[in-house]
């Protein structure tokens, strides 16, 4: 929502969200998995990466930080972890 | 009418699929109520495992190669095509030259394919060793070296065996030893990720071999391009590294015809069910192998294993029952650690993989599967 006196605005679509259920990905690896959709998709996709490996909660924001991607969320779910990854720039 | 089961591809996946399915349904075959048939482009089989052997001079290049012919039992026919396209809503295949093959159970096994001109200056630049030509060259490379910077680089996702990298750093690091060069060799390894490996129960025991040899790590490095005639590497991260000799793993993608099928993702990759590994939304058409887009090791092991629930569900469906066999990712790869030792990772969609010390032992093991491979996971003797 824009204020009253603010100037219109045109909505704009809600981003692409693509889910990568990398639960069970031990080899590669989950991570390995995000860097190879994030390479595919366009600029400003969201990714939705379910991941079961403890690890991702430490790769995958290491990584994020040195791509220069956005890590909207990380949520913990029943066994996994659910991150919001967005696409920032190719 | 007979029920006709036809399987797309003639490499590890296929094979074996093709010859499991004839023993499942050994009656109905026998008896004509199952017809089976493969296509296979060239009519030759590649144990592709066998590759990195060739260039270590550990397996002959005729040793990694057989007639398909031979492997397939003689009541599966055998047909040599390019697949140019499948008509799923027709259930037929149609192959480049205009033959149509009809079918009314699909096994997709196509694997992947290298695509090094992706990355630029690949092919003018760098050695790989996923096909039998290029082993063979960087072997005479190897022979020819005599010492300077080797880099070992990841140019592409996802791509065949994932553990290769680290086995060809192993290999070369003992090679340069036993040749007396290794003081004069610098060995660099490149991996897309922070760390040499996707996950910590491999990645950590992997980097601190890595370490105790004097291996050098660049992570995470994502390959931009190659110049060839500067001998640099250069990755997206910005870091440019020299070399007298580049190893790189070149990018994969899925056959094209599974795009010009609209079967495919964006790299050609098929949406399967990872359980019951049946494409998504085909209720005849299943998938092994490289050619899904589940994300797990794209291996010969991973086909092996996926082949016994393809088979199971393809007899399950041509005796019109439900396909209820599931696939609960099981792998096992080894990972050579030297010329003549190596580990294993073992794990399945629950459990991951937790490799032992490495041991000759374990690359024993690895010995008699190669020679047992045609026998025993080709032909499905056993």
């Amino acid at each position: 929502m824009t204020g009253s006196d603010g100037p219109p605005t045109t909505p704009t679509a809600p981003p692409t969200r693509m889910v990568v259920d990398a639960r069970g990905s031990w080899c590669p690896g989950p991570l390995m998995e995000l860097v190879r959709v994030i390479k595919e998709e366009p600029v400003g996709t969201e990714f939705e990466l379910l991941s079961s490996d403890e690890g991702s909660r430490k790769d995958i924001p290491i990584w994020l930080n040195k791509a220069g991607h956005q890590l909207v969320e990380l949520r913990p779910d029943s066994g996994f972890d659910r991150f919001i990854v967005r696409k920032t720039h190719e | 009418m007979a029920k006709r089961v036809v399987i797309l591809g003639g490499g590890i996946g296929g094979t074996t699929v093709a010859n499991r399915i004839r023993k499942a349904l050994e009656g109905e075959v026998a008896t004509g109520q199952v017809q089976l048939a493969l296509i296979d482009r060239e009519g030759i089989h590649a144990y592709q495992p066998g590759y990195l052997m060739v260039v270590f001079d550990k397996m002959r290049p005729e040793e990694v190669r057989r007639e398909e012919a031979r492997l397939l039992h003689r009541s599966i026919q055998l047909i040599k095509g390019e697949v140019e396209k499948i008509d799923s809503p027709a259930n037929k295949i149609l192959l480049k030259g205009g033959t149509e093959v009809a079918y009314d159970i699909l096994v997709v096994a196509s694997g992947s394919v290298i695509h090094p001109e992706l990355i630029p200056g690949f092919i003018e630049g760098a050695h790989s060793f996923y096909d039998l030509e290029n082993a063979q060259k960087l072997r005479t490379a190897l022979h020819g070296f005599t010492g300077g910077k080797i880099v070992v680089s990841v140019a592409g996702m996802p791509y065949k065996c994932p553990v290769a990298p680290l086995e060809v750093t192993f290999l070369l690091d003992d090679y340069l030893r036993t040749q007396g060069i290794r003081d004069k060799t610098e060995i660099h390894y490149t991996y897309p990720i922070p760390k040499v490996f996707g996950i910590d129960t491999v990645a950590q025991p992997m980097q601190r071999l890595m370490s105790e040899r004097g291996i050098q790590i660049h992570v995470p490095f994502n390959v931009d391009k190659i110049d060839p005639a500067g001998k640099t590497i250069k990755g997206v991260e910005g870091d440019v590294l020299p070399y007298d000799l580049l190893i790189a793993i070149p990018p994969h993608r899925g056959a094209d015809f599974v795009g010009a099928s609209g079967l495919g993702d964006k790299g050609n990759w098929i949406p399967t069910d990872r359980y019951l590994l049946r494409a998504e939304g085909k209720q005849n058409i299943f998938v092994l192998g490289d050619a899904t887009n589940i994300p797990i090791s794209k291996a010969g092991s991973t086909a092996d294993y996926e082949a016994e629930t393809v088979t199971q569900n393809v007899a399950a469906l041509a005796r019109g029952e439900a396909p209820t066999s599931r696939y609960e990712g099981r792998v096992y790869c080894w990972i050579l650690t030297g010329l003549a030792q190596a580990t294993y990772i073992k794990f399945d969609y629950l459990h991951p993989p937790h490799p032992p010390t490495p041991s000759f032992a374990h690359y024993w093991n690895k010995v008699i599967y190669n020679r047992t491979y045609w026998d025993l996971t080709a032909r499905a003797l056993f």
